[in-house]
């Protein structure tokens, strides 16, 4: 999904000298990945797409709220509860301007039809529009993306540094700090 | 008086955890709409991503840490209207809500203040607009009326959740910040009028400058700390070099050891009292210190000998006033304690020496360690005598008022003493090996 934004993130993370040395420790990883199970499994058998995807999308937040303690974690969750708000005031589906997907080199069909297990299309009686899907991002893989995927983008982000060892803390560049200490 | 006090604290009260949340949600209410239209989007977008870096990109004054979402919010203001200001707030207020301890009370007062600032000075550019005045002079008015409307809502919050008096807290907050506030508000208005002429790809020479100027500013004020620690430190030594002197001053006259510090400490006492500035206090402290340095050039013989002096050798000691001026005046350093050390035996009737000053020819600093000098000699403990009782002290004191001591420096000493619970008061007169204590603290 943000294969792009990881790799860039890592080479920006190699650039400011960082390495793998030891990982941070997460808890209840276990989470994150009944989470991606489940959304592969809602891929494979779109009927039952909506129920999955909601279900994943619990088990990020318990994985999130879990981790809180890492600000980067924290960012994510800005981002969660962003597209949270648009997918549950829209039918657990995110809706998507259809105009900015078609640029996109997919087949637009399932979502039009209403049979994509994740997207619907944004129309004049979608909620919260500004929160849906509606930014035409043309690279590096293009996509379009919502005010929460930034957020998501930017957590990310953070989190490669944090793998990295070169974690980033966006309290204390606040602070006017540099950079964080590991925590 | 209090009755006032209450009134005030209560109308904060109602404004600023209840006035503020709800302008909030009805200037938010009204706004959201805005959001909708498909035009706007792409303007969404780019003020979130303009707010998240702003942020996260402070500007670090001496005592206050600015960022720059104020100037992201006004440019917002003036490109398009209060909707994308208000968006920008939300999106900062959102993003540190999940980052920080949240405090709710505290997010939505805060929200609060800000969206009313934002409308207040949205309302005010569609008036200007309306009178036809030139951007390049509403843009200025604008930027002011929001930094002003900022500062003094702001205050109002900090007021009421800090309980601190709202006018004051307005008065510092304009103090500390006001230049690079407007620096930054007349930064942002140009850049928006910039984007407005040429398009959105200003944006990245406005952001270079603003970055560019992110660090100047770190430079200049990390160099300005660190001066400012080097003032404290070379301070701290002086400070220590004086207690030493105080010490080896002491240390000569064996009757009188730890005589200079209290001195010193009385002295600042009643400094204090009267209302000087804490750099005087501060002076007269180190005055106090140094009032007896004379005393190096007195012969031992003279200045510890047993029993009565002779009136040559009491001539002789009457020199150390004298003697502590010239040494003074020698070093060239500390001359403000000039005053201190050669008429601290003066008297209010003219009586007293080296130079028998008269009523107001005397130093204010020397009639202040008069009297503490005076206090100290008759309380404290001599090899070959105990201490006058504290009261006796006080009535000597009092008779000596308009004499030999100034009569108003003279009542508010009285007063401090009293006013001094009776412990305290022993343990300062008993202070007899601070002195020494403090001399090896120096020297290690």
């Amino acid at each position: 999904m943000l294969l792009d934004v990881i790799c860039l993130s890592f080479i920006v993370a190699l650039i400011r000298g960082g390495r793998i040395r030891e990982f941070p420790k997460f808890r209840n990883l276990a989470f994150l990945f009944v989470s991606i199970g489940l959304q592969i499994c809602s891929a494979i058998y779109p009927p039952a797409g909506g129920v999955l995807i909601s279900i994943a999308y619990l088990f990020i937040l318990l994985f999130l709220i879990f981790n809180r303690h890492y600000e980067d974690i924290r960012i994510f969750m800005v981002g969660w509860f962003l597209n949270a708000i648009a997918i549950w005031s829209n039918q657990g589906k995110m809706p998507i301007d259809i105009e900015q997907a078609k640029k996109l080199p997919y087949d637009l069909t399932p979502v039009i039809n209403g049979t994509n297990f994740k997207h619907s299309v944004l129309t004049e009686s979608t909620n919260l529009p500004f929160l849906t899907d509606v930014i035409y991002m043309p690279s590096i893989i293009p996509r379009v993306i919502s005010i929460g995927d930034i957020f998501i983008m930017l957590g990310a982000f953070l989190l490669v540094q944090r793998f990295m060892n070169k974690p980033i803390s966006l309290l204390q560049l606040r602070e006017g700090k540099s950079y964080a200490t590991k925590s | 008086m209090r009755l006032k006090v209450e009134t005030r604290s209560k109308i904060k009260a109602l404004i600023v955890p209840i006035g503020f949340p709800i302008a909030a949600i009805l200037i938010f209410a009204s706004l959201v709409p805005e959001w909708e239209p498909r035009e706007h989007w792409g303007i969404l977008f780019a003020y979130t991503l303009l707010t998240i870096f702003s942020t996260f990109a402070p500007i670090r004054t001496l005592n206050t840490i600015l960022t720059l979402n104020n100037a992201v919010i006004f440019s917002g203001i003036l490109l398009f209207g209060a909707w994308v200001g208000v968006w920008s707030a939300v999106v900062e207020t959102l993003t540190l809500a999940f980052l920080m301890r949240f405090n709710p009370v505290k997010a939505f007062a805060n929200i609060g203040q800000l969206v009313i600032t934002i409308w207040a000075v949205d309302y005010l550019k569609n008036a200007l607009d309306y009178l036809s005045i030139s951007p390049m002079i509403s843009d200025l008015i604008i930027a002011g009326a929001y930094w002003f409307i900022n500062i003094v809502l702001c205050a109002l919050g900090i007021s009421y959740f800090f309980q601190t008096g709202w006018f004051s807290t307005v008065k510092n907050m304009a103090k500390g910040t006001t230049l690079t506030y407007l620096l930054l508000m007349v930064m942002a208005g140009i850049g928006s009028r910039l984007v407005e002429l040429y398009g959105i790809y200003t944006v990245i020479p406005m952001m270079a400058a603003f970055t560019t100027m992110s660090f100047v500013f770190h430079q200049y004020y990390d160099s300005l700390n660190k001066l400012h620690q080097k003032v404290e430190e070379v301070k701290s030594f002086n400070h220590r070099f004086l207690t030493t002197m105080a010490a080896s001053i002491d240390a000569r006259d064996r009757y009188t050891s730890g005589h200079s510090q209290r001195v010193a400490h009385w002295g600042r006492e009643i400094a204090k009292d009267i209302g000087l500035s804490s750099e005087k206090v501060e002076e007269i402290y180190v005055g106090g210190i140094l009032h007896d340095i004379g005393k190096i050039g007195i012969e031992d013989e003279i200045l510890n000998k047993k029993g009565r002096l002779t009136p040559e050798e009491y001539d002789k000691i009457k020199q150390h006033t004298v003697i502590g001026y010239e040494i003074i005046l020698q070093a060239g350093m500390f001359n403000e304690l000039l005053p201190a050390i050669r008429s601290h035996h003066e008297r209010i009737d003219g009586k007293g020496y080296p130079d028998g000053l008269v009523g107001d020819e005397i130093p204010l600093m020397a009639k202040i360690l008069a009297i503490s000098d005076a206090f100290d000699a008759m309380v404290a403990d001599r090899p070959y005598r105990k201490g006058l009782p504290v009261e006796e002290a006080l009535n000597e004191i009092r008779r000596g008022s308009g004499t030999q001591f100034d009569e108003e420096l003279a009542g508010h000493f009285i007063e401090i003493i009293q006013r001094m619970p009776r412990e305290e008061l022993e343990s300062i007169i008993q202070q007899e090996t601070q002195s020494q204590k403090q001399l090896q603290e120096a020297i290690h």
